[in-house]
């Protein structure tokens, strides 16, 4: 991945295209993701939102385009459904951060109300505690990129809560965050930036406020009707 | 002779801790788990490797591995007969007739079973962690420690099947080892040789004790398996 140069701008994808066998999965997409903001990601179902997601975090190598942005190294993902590895809660933890120090991993755990399941194996735990340790596991890290796949498909409020809380203070320290989000109120509340995609086109890269209030592309309007 | 007369000395044998019966039971446990042992240390990590990474030649090497899961025993004896008697290549080394010729008869048979069972497993393994292992930027070796980690209570079984095969062959451990008494008889070979001799007693009795064997075998591989969390296990 080629590194960028300019503050404002954390990652840009350009003329991005990804194909599988004769399916062109994302069509020459040129996007520019802002430093420090958090960027969601909408569309519909197969619009290719993860798979863009992927492709900027360099888990897809694209077909054709280049992302440019920093090493791979400083930036962490978590996935739409965790992947636990089989072992305890805090093993799992030092295996996403192997950095953190037994006093860091505690004070992550106690923000996660995870302190008591430390010891228990991470396979057990529910879903939206899964989800929590997955995040504190890569934010413990601190990334400059957090990739996001629908974090909280799937959770209570109070996991819901966690996680959205994170978001904003992660962005608030100067992680830029890409997250990918099918809950329309969800990304009013978080977004700064919207990339909406369409059919594997980015149809519309806009502030969020601009996207809510008034949607340049078609497509981006008939999905606010449905959202 | 009936069937119970023969079982009963070898019950009598057994508790009499016969010094000859022991003798064949040590050496067929001393050289089949070093050549399970050596079998795996190698075979396991080979596995993960092949399971994991996308490399020139891995489709052929697979293809290979899974073909010498049905080597004969007798070829596998030739082999290294060939290979260490005093005209062949390793022949300066004098391991003929000696433990270790067995070791190593072993060793070429178990190989391929470690590997092959070991990169099923870690095949499965490897599609759940993929994308986490990417996205973390880990090293070869790192995704590789962490499937062995990941995958032992499976690996504990391919360890078990690998060690069921490895004692219970008599093909390849009469050929290079040649049954010598206090030197290479390993149990296999003794029942062969007791049986034709009609020491029946002695025979059976070795008969039992791999059946002992396998049974621990057995609840060894059940208590490893309880011993991990339903979540821990594989599968």
């Amino acid at each position: 991945m080629a590194k960028l140069c300019s503050e404002a701008v954390c990652m840009q994808a350009s003329a991005l295209s990804v194909r599988r066998g004769t399916k062109l999965l994302l069509k020459e997409i040129s996007a520019a993701i802002p430093a420090g903001k958090v960027t969601l990601i909408l569309g519909h179902n197969g619009a290719g939102k993860t798979l863009l997601m992927q492709t900027l975090h360099g888990l897809v190598t694209p077909t054709s385009g280049q992302v440019m942005g920093p090493d791979i190294a400083v930036q962490k993902m978590v996935f739409q459904t965790p992947v636990m590895l089989r072992c305890t809660a805090s093993k799992h933890f030092d295996f996403l951060c192997p950095d953190a120090s037994q006093e860091e991993k505690l004070s992550w755990f106690k923000r996660a109300s995870l302190v008591g399941r430390m010891q228990v194996p991470a396979r057990s735990m529910s879903g939206g505690e899964q989800q929590k340790l997955a995040i504190i596991g890569a934010l413990a890290s601190q990334p400059d990129v957090l990739f996001l796949d629908e974090p909280a498909a799937n959770l209570d409020f109070e996991a819901t809560a966690f996680v959205e809380e994170m978001i904003r203070w992660s962005a608030k320290n100067g992680t830029t965050i890409v997250m990918v989000s099918h809950n329309r109120a969800q990304a009013e509340r978080l977004a700064d930036h919207i990339l909406f995609m369409d059919k594997g086109r980015l149809m519309e890269q806009t502030s969020a406020k601009q996207f809510f209030c008034a949607p340049s592309s078609d497509a981006g309007k008939t999905y606010l009707n449905f959202a | 002779m009936d069937f119970f007369t023969p079982l009963i000395l070898a019950v009598q044998m057994l508790i009499g801790f016969d010094a000859d019966l022991y003798e064949i039971i040590g050496l067929s446990l001393q050289v089949s788990l070093v050549a399970v042992g050596a079998a795996l240390v190698l075979g396991l990590p080979f596995g993960a490797l092949l399971a994991s990474f996308q490399f020139i030649g891995r489709g052929p090497l697979i293809v290979i591995t899974n073909t010498l899961l049905g080597l004969p025993p007798v070829v596998v004896g030739l082999l290294v007969y060939l290979l260490i008697s005093r005209a062949g290549p390793l022949g300066f080394l004098d391991l003929l007739y000696s433990p270790a010729a067995m070791m190593m008869a072993q060793f070429i048979l178990v190989l391929p079973l470690s590997i092959a069972l070991s990169r099923q497993v870690f095949e499965g393994l490897h599609q759940d962690y993929n994308l986490l292992f990417k996205s973390l930027n880990l090293s070869w070796t790192t995704r590789v420690t962490t499937l062995l980690v990941d995958g032992r209570a499976a690996l504990v079984t391919i360890a078990l099947v690998c060690f069921g095969r490895a004692i219970s062959e008599v093909g390849a451990v009469i050929l290079v080892g040649g049954n010598i008494k206090h030197v290479t008889r390993v149990m296999t070979s003794a029942i062969a040789l007791e049986t034709a001799r009609g020491e029946l007693a002695f025979a059976l009795a070795l008969g039992l004790v791999l059946l002992f064997i396998a049974l621990v075998v057995n609840i060894i591989s059940q208590q490893i398996r309880q011993y991990f969390t339903p979540e821990d296990r594989y599968g």
